[in-house]
């Protein structure tokens, strides 16, 4: 009798496990409120002030446009963002509102996003946030709505390394080299600079200098991948010389994000690239903490060009409506009312009580404010009544203002992409193979003429046949 | 059903039950998702029915001009790791036979199991300041033997034998226990009469113990080769870098890339199949020769 109830006990337990977290009841919908289903990263439920910051923008949203709304957070399963997202849209899971961080092209390609181009067109508060490179971008591709700033990386500077050397901001190449040399007499035991993997952190400083200021650039009248173009030798070329005379840090193909951060905060080097806006402010207050001491913000080098190249092949991030939404209008209106001063209020500032308070009518934030980011926008022209930034990151975005420039970019087709990741593979491992001093920058010609044996040419054609 | 099977099941009825979660957990996480692997053979729709598109995905596969790199990178870690890894954990399980302290053997043994349970994002970690860095310790001692310092995870002449390394470090405890406990189960008294016959410990390691584990052996290498084309996605995904892509790129980190991270999972499923094509072909392959060979197989 006993090996008869073990048994069935068994048999419960795992007919319990099978159908243990099955279908759930939806929340029931109220008479003329539209549900909003939503899904972003680092987004989750669980954070009480997530689900506050949602009812602030319900209630901000029915004050701005008379109509309720109720907006639910989709939770997405711990690892890759992209890949899980991926599967969650594949099990026919597709929340109205949707944050793409890559993978996006497969389900655009279906039919699965809406086309914003229309939407975009007759509202009036998109036209007045959306920056040129935003409306070349999804003029290519009007899927991905990306309210922020170009991803520009800054170069950051230790100041008191810095002032040692002279304390001039440096223009040309060649005071970035003078102040570089200096900075490693000073220092020898340190790297002037770092990279996370490759250099691509680095060339945002001096990509135009070395002419490279495009992704296509024209070289006898055709475009050129500029990965092959003369530009890209040159620039290879002063790299070497950096890594050769100690100051590029040998270990920056193994650096990740972090310990490129750690570099900076335990000395190991004076220079790093972050990203334009508050990811300056931080490194500025870490490296205060660690050291006593902040970060100067530096431009772009001057050479031949000077600025940052923005790509307008298409967001590489951004917001999509899915085309199985029962209300894309409404979902469209939400994305334009977080783009409004009253949405970038409630986005920017964090919820008040946790992220802020307000005395005597003006905003004083809380330590919690550390841990806050917009969640859908970064308008770039709003003017915060309180500032969000400090010195180091509005110096960041007043040199994207001031030195971004356009790159008439184009996304590679599916039947492109193994192609483009043999060739930008094989880039990869010449240019490391060239700055570490193990090929001589006369293997460049080697390498260029393997990139077009290897694929190039093809994408060449393409890429000359797009951009006519 | 016929009289003798219906005794057989009413007779071990218990045994049969306490089968059940084993063939469940198969029948649920293995078999079943076989039925997706069409997808290869498909264009996946995030709407509506899925596309067939016979053979579109593989000719993809093996068009892409860097898929035969791929693959012989592939081929060429497992290889490398099958040969210098396999017998590692043998002779790990033949050394902890000859211990007879238990304290120290017990000791020994949790500090060898101890790297089975890191992840490769930790090792990795662990290996990339060892070895990348001219400051790292295995430099400083290659600088004290009047050496010149190696930057082994940007080398392409040492970062394959860093894997195999590195697995051996990981694995090698872990893969010997099955081993310990097929010494283990055989009888003393083979030993005692070698003994008294004057058998050296040698001998007796070659005479009685690698004979009577040599099934085991032949059933976990054959086994193995099941598993010769996962050349370890986490471990090479977190060691991977630039310097040497071009020659530690296997077909998982491949498919990844260009597949899952862009949402072409037909792709990454064609590549699946493919490796499992390859794997089916080599345990029968081995079996049979295995058979041929020594009489022993893997069933």
């Amino acid at each position: 009798m006993k090996k008869k109830v073990l048994a069935l006990l068994t048999l419960l337990t795992l007919t319990s496990a099978l159908f243990a977290g099955g279908a759930q009841e939806e929340a029931p919908v109220q008479d003329g409120v539209v549900s909003i289903k939503i899904v972003a990263k680092d987004f989750p439920d669980t954070d009480p002030a997530n689900i506050a910051h949602l009812r602030n923008i319900e209630a901000g949203f029915e004050a701005y446009t008379g109509q309720k709304i109720a907006l639910e957070l989709v939770p997405v399963p711990e690892g890759a963002y992209g890949e899980k997202l991926n599967l969650m849209l594949l099990a026919g899971n597709i929340p109205d509102l949707i944050y793409f961080q890559g993978g996006d092209e497969v389900i655009a390609n279906q039919g699965l996003l809406v086309d914003l181009g229309p939407y975009i067109k007759s509202s009036e508060v998109m036209q007045d946030v959306l920056m040129d490179f935003n409306k070349d971008r999804l003029a290519n591709y009007p899927y991905l709505l990306w309210l922020a700033p170009p991803r520009a990386r800054t170069a950051v500077i230790r100041e008191d390394w810095f002032n040692e050397a002279g304390g001039e901001i440096p223009v040309t190449v060649d005071d970035y080299t003078e102040l570089f040399r200096s900075i490693k007499n000073n220092h020898p035991e340190a790297f002037v600079m770092t990279d996370t993997g490759n250099t691509g952190r680095m060339d945002f400083t001096f990509n135009h200098a070395f002419g490279l200021n495009a992704t296509w650039v024209r070289e006898n009248g055709a475009y050129v991948y500029n990965k092959v173009s003369e530009g890209s030798r040159n620039k290879l070329a002063y790299y070497q010389k950096m890594y050769a005379e100690g100051i590029l840090d040998p270990e920056y193909v193994t650096t990740k994000w972090d310990s490129m951060e750690d570099k900076l905060y335990t000395n190991q080097v004076a220079m790093v690239y972050g990203t334009a806006g508050i990811v300056l402010d931080i490194y500025n207050d870490k490296l205060m903490e660690n050291q006593g001491v902040g970060v100067v913000a530096l431009p772009p080098a001057k050479g031949i060009g000077q600025g940052y190249s923005v790509s307008s092949a298409k967001e590489t991030r951004g917001w999509g409506i899915s085309t199985t939404s029962k209300n894309p209008d409404v979902v469209f209106e939400l994305l334009e009312f977080l783009a409004t001063d009253e949405g970038q209020t409630l986005d920017r500032y964090g919820v008040e009580g946790t992220h802020y308070n307000v005395v005597d009518g003006k905003v004083e934030f809380t330590e919690e404010k550390e841990n806050w980011w917009p969640h859908f926008h970064e308008v770039m022209a709003w003017d915060a009544p309180t500032p969000l930034l400090g010195e180091n990151g509005l110096k960041g975005w007043e040199f994207i203002q001031k030195y971004s420039v356009g790159d008439p970019d184009f996304p590679i087709p599916e039947e492109l992409s193994p192609t483009w990741d043999a060739l930008e593979n094989l880039y990869k491992e010449y240019s490391y193979k060239i700055i570490s001093g193990e090929y001589s920058i006369d293997k460049f010609d080697e390498f260029v003429s393997q990139w077009y044996d290897l694929g190039g040419t093809k994408v060449t054609d393409y890429a000359n046949e797009v951009m006519k | 059903m016929r009289s003798e099977t219906k005794r057989r099941l009413k007779r071990d009825r218990q045994l049969y039950i306490m089968l059940l979660p084993v063939l469940l957990f198969f029948f649920i996480w293995h078999y079943i998702p076989m039925w997706g692997a069409r997808i290869a053979f498909q264009d996946m729709r995030y709407i509506g029915a899925n596309e067939w598109v016979g053979l579109k995905h593989f000719k993809m596969l093996f068009s892409s001009p860097v898929f035969f790199r791929v693959f012989m990178n592939t081929v060429t870690i497992s290889t490398m790791k099958i040969i210098l890894i396999f017998p590692l954990p043998i002779f790990l399980a033949f050394s902890f036979n000859e211990l007879r302290g238990s304290i120290y053997r017990n000791a020994l043994q949790s500090v060898i199991y101890i790297p089975h349970f890191l992840s490769w994002v930790v090792i990795s970690g662990i290996f990339i300041s060892l070895l990348a860095s001219p400051d790292g310790v295995i430099n400083q001692i290659i600088t004290l033997f009047g050496g010149d310092p190696v930057s082994f995870m940007t080398s392409t002449r040492h970062i394959r034998w860093v894997f195999v390394f590195s697995e051996a470090w990981r694995s090698i405890g872990w893969d010997s226990i099955l081993y310990i406990a097929a010494i283990n189960s055989i009888s003393q008294g083979l030993y005692d009469a070698a003994t008294v016959d004057g058998a050296s410990k040698f001998q007796q390691a070659m005479k009685i113990t690698l004979p009577s584990i040599a099934p085991t052996i032949i059933t976990m290498f054959i086994l193995n080769l099941g598993f010769f084309m996962n050349a370890g996605f986490d471990q090479v995904f977190n060691m991977m870098n630039d310097a040497v892509i071009n020659h530690v790129d296997i077909i998982d980190t491949y498919v990844y890339r260009v597949g899952l991270t862009k949402g072409n999972f037909s792709l990454g499923t064609a590549a699946g199949l493919f490796k499992g094509v390859i794997g089916i072909i080599l345990i029968l392959g081995t079996d049979k020769i295995s058979r041929k060979i020594s009489g022993e197989g893997v069933w």
